[in-house]
């Protein structure tokens, strides 16, 4: 393309967007919120990913040994499992010290506390931690088959919950996002529409004088494209700063909770808001475009 | 050349526009096309520069099959050709300059091309001085030859009017007719549709004649005639 016929692109654009100036207003508006809505749910569920993630990393295995089982048989299978390589570190209790653990994390249950402390129900065990979060089930499968183990106990429950939260946010998300973008659109090729409509006399003039269609088309798709980047940055600056003042105000709220840090959540919004909002705009314009060309 | 085999042409409501027509026009020939209203000139001035398609037959420019030829060919078809509308279709926020170097503009000349050509055209049409007028404050002879000189801007070889002199007084009329012909003396071929019989008469150039939609007459040194 040459420089003059791309300065002559650029210059039709903004004309186009200037003529229209209020169109072109609730354009970007509309494809702001819009894309602002689909941020939001990617920030719903990269922080859910997050939970999860930080979840499994922090998860340990606890094994409970049958009553019955010897001292030595017991510490033989630590030290089996010890070898084992998915194992990062193990380690030995005894009921007696589980029970201790109990009565310093519930100082306030008198009545449980009285029980332990006459008949301790509680097992020995180990504490296990995997390497990867993902070799926790392979572990529990393999403590599971041995017969001296009475049960196994792991965290990674709560993590395979939270992965299918994390799924249905990102469905409904979609799902709300396709009706949304549907509506997006049809303001987007809206407007696209007036702008052609108001330039239907050169349209006229080009068509006649031999100005092929993408000629025509071109300034009126940089429109939408524009129109669509503009809404995309004002969502993601949007949201750069409400999750700023998200992360604040979940830090002093809720100080266990893990809060994805800003820059991973912009890693996955930013450019999905981008390319949406590209191609709404791009697929407005040639929709609004089409039915005028028609020689 | 233009060549027009067995063409009719149906609109939708089933008024017959065209019917069986036949006609070979060579470079460089002056031609009128007379006719009643409603005969089927404007019909015919349409499918020539394919603004519509006949419903039967073959209508050929030179190496363009109009009928067959894709979509994506008609700009190299319509830049050969120059078109004049009786109502000028100017547009109204550029002015002269403006409105006739849009037309170079959209096919991608140079400013230089631009800068060289515009002002030729426009002192070849007798408007160098009014060049930085808009439409509006221009007469209707004005008018239409800003619309003429936007048809040669681009050297076309063929320069197709539809009732250019349809709006005018009969001596602006007189003299965008001079115009046609100093046009055609340079070597375009000149299509004209009009009703402006004192005009046909005094020029003596080729005539055909279309009633209902059928050439009833085509004679090379012809006048207008009692058809219309």
């Amino acid at each position: 393309m040459k420089p003059k016929t791309l300065w002559y692109f650029g210059r039709e654009t903004g004309y186009g967007l200037w003529r229209n100036g209020w169109m072109t207003l609730a354009s970007v508006s509309t494809v702001a919120i819009s894309l602002f809505v689909l941020a939001f749910f990617i920030v719903l569920s990269v922080n859910l990913n997050h939970v999860a993630g930080v979840l499994e990393s922090e998860v340990e295995v606890r094994v409970f040994i049958h009553q019955h089982v010897p001292r030595p048989r017991e510490l033989k299978l630590m030290n089996q499992a010890k070898h084992w390589p998915e194992v990062r570190q193990i380690s030995f209790f005894t009921k007696a010290q589980a029970a201790h653990q109990l009565q310093s994390e519930f100082p306030d249950q008198k009545d449980l506390l009285q029980l332990i402390d006459q008949s301790n129900p509680l097992f020995d065990g180990f504490d296990v931690y995997t390497r990867k979060p993902t070799q926790i089930a392979q572990v529990v499968r393999k403590f599971r088959a041995s017969p001296l183990i009475q049960s196994v106990v792991y965290e990674g429950v709560v993590a395979k919950r939270i992965n299918r939260l994390t799924q249905v946010v990102r469905v409904v998300g979609w799902g709300i996002e396709a009706l949304l973008a549907l509506a997006t659109l049809s303001i987007v090729s809206n407007t696209i529409r007036l702008a052609v409509f108001a330039r239907r006399r050169e349209i006229g003039v080009m068509k006649l004088v031999g100005a092929t269609d993408w000629f025509i088309r071109w300034p009126f798709v940089m429109e939408g494209v524009v129109l669509g980047l503009v809404g995309a940055a004002t969502a993601d600056v949007s949201v750069n700063y409400g999750y700023r003042w998200a992360i604040h105000a979940a830090v002093t709220a809720m100080p266990f909770w893990p809060v994805a840090p800003l820059s991973l959540v912009l890693q996955h919004t930013v450019w999905v808001t981008v390319a949406t909002g590209l191609f709404i705009g791009a697929l407005g314009s040639l929709v609004a475009v089409r039915r005028f060309l028609r020689v | 050349m233009i060549r027009l085999e067995q063409v009719d042409k149906r609109y939708g409501n089933g008024h017959v526009a065209l019917s069986g027509v036949n006609l070979v026009i060579r470079r460089g020939e002056f031609v009128f096309v007379v006719g009643p209203s409603g005969s089927g000139k404007s019909s015919l001035i349409r499918l020539l520069y394919r603004e519509e398609l006949p419903s039967s037959g073959d209508v050929y420019i030179d190496q363009f099959h109009l009928t067959r030829m894709r979509r994506s060919q008609v700009p190299r078809l319509r830049r050969q050709l120059g078109v004049v509308f009786q109502d000028v279709k100017l547009l109204p926020q550029r002015t002269v300059y403006q409105n006739v170097a849009f037309a170079m503009e959209v096919l991608g000349a140079s400013s230089r091309e631009i800068q060289k050509r515009v002002p030729a055209v426009l002192e070849l049409v007798g408007l160098a001085r009014r060049k930085d007028s808009f439409p509006h404050q221009l007469s209707g002879g004005e008018q239409q030859r800003v619309g003429i000189a936007r048809a040669l801007i681009n050297n076309p070889v063929y320069l197709i009017a539809d009732e250019p002199t349809g709006n005018l007084d009969p001596d602006t009329a007189s003299d965008i007719m001079r115009l046609f012909l100093e046009i055609n003396r340079r070597g375009a071929t000149v299509i004209m549709a009009t009703h402006a019989r004192d005009l046909v008469n005094q020029v003596q150039r080729r005539v055909i004649a279309i009633d209902h939609g059928r050439v009833v007459r085509d004679e090379l040194k012809g006048a207008y005639g009692h058809e219309a």
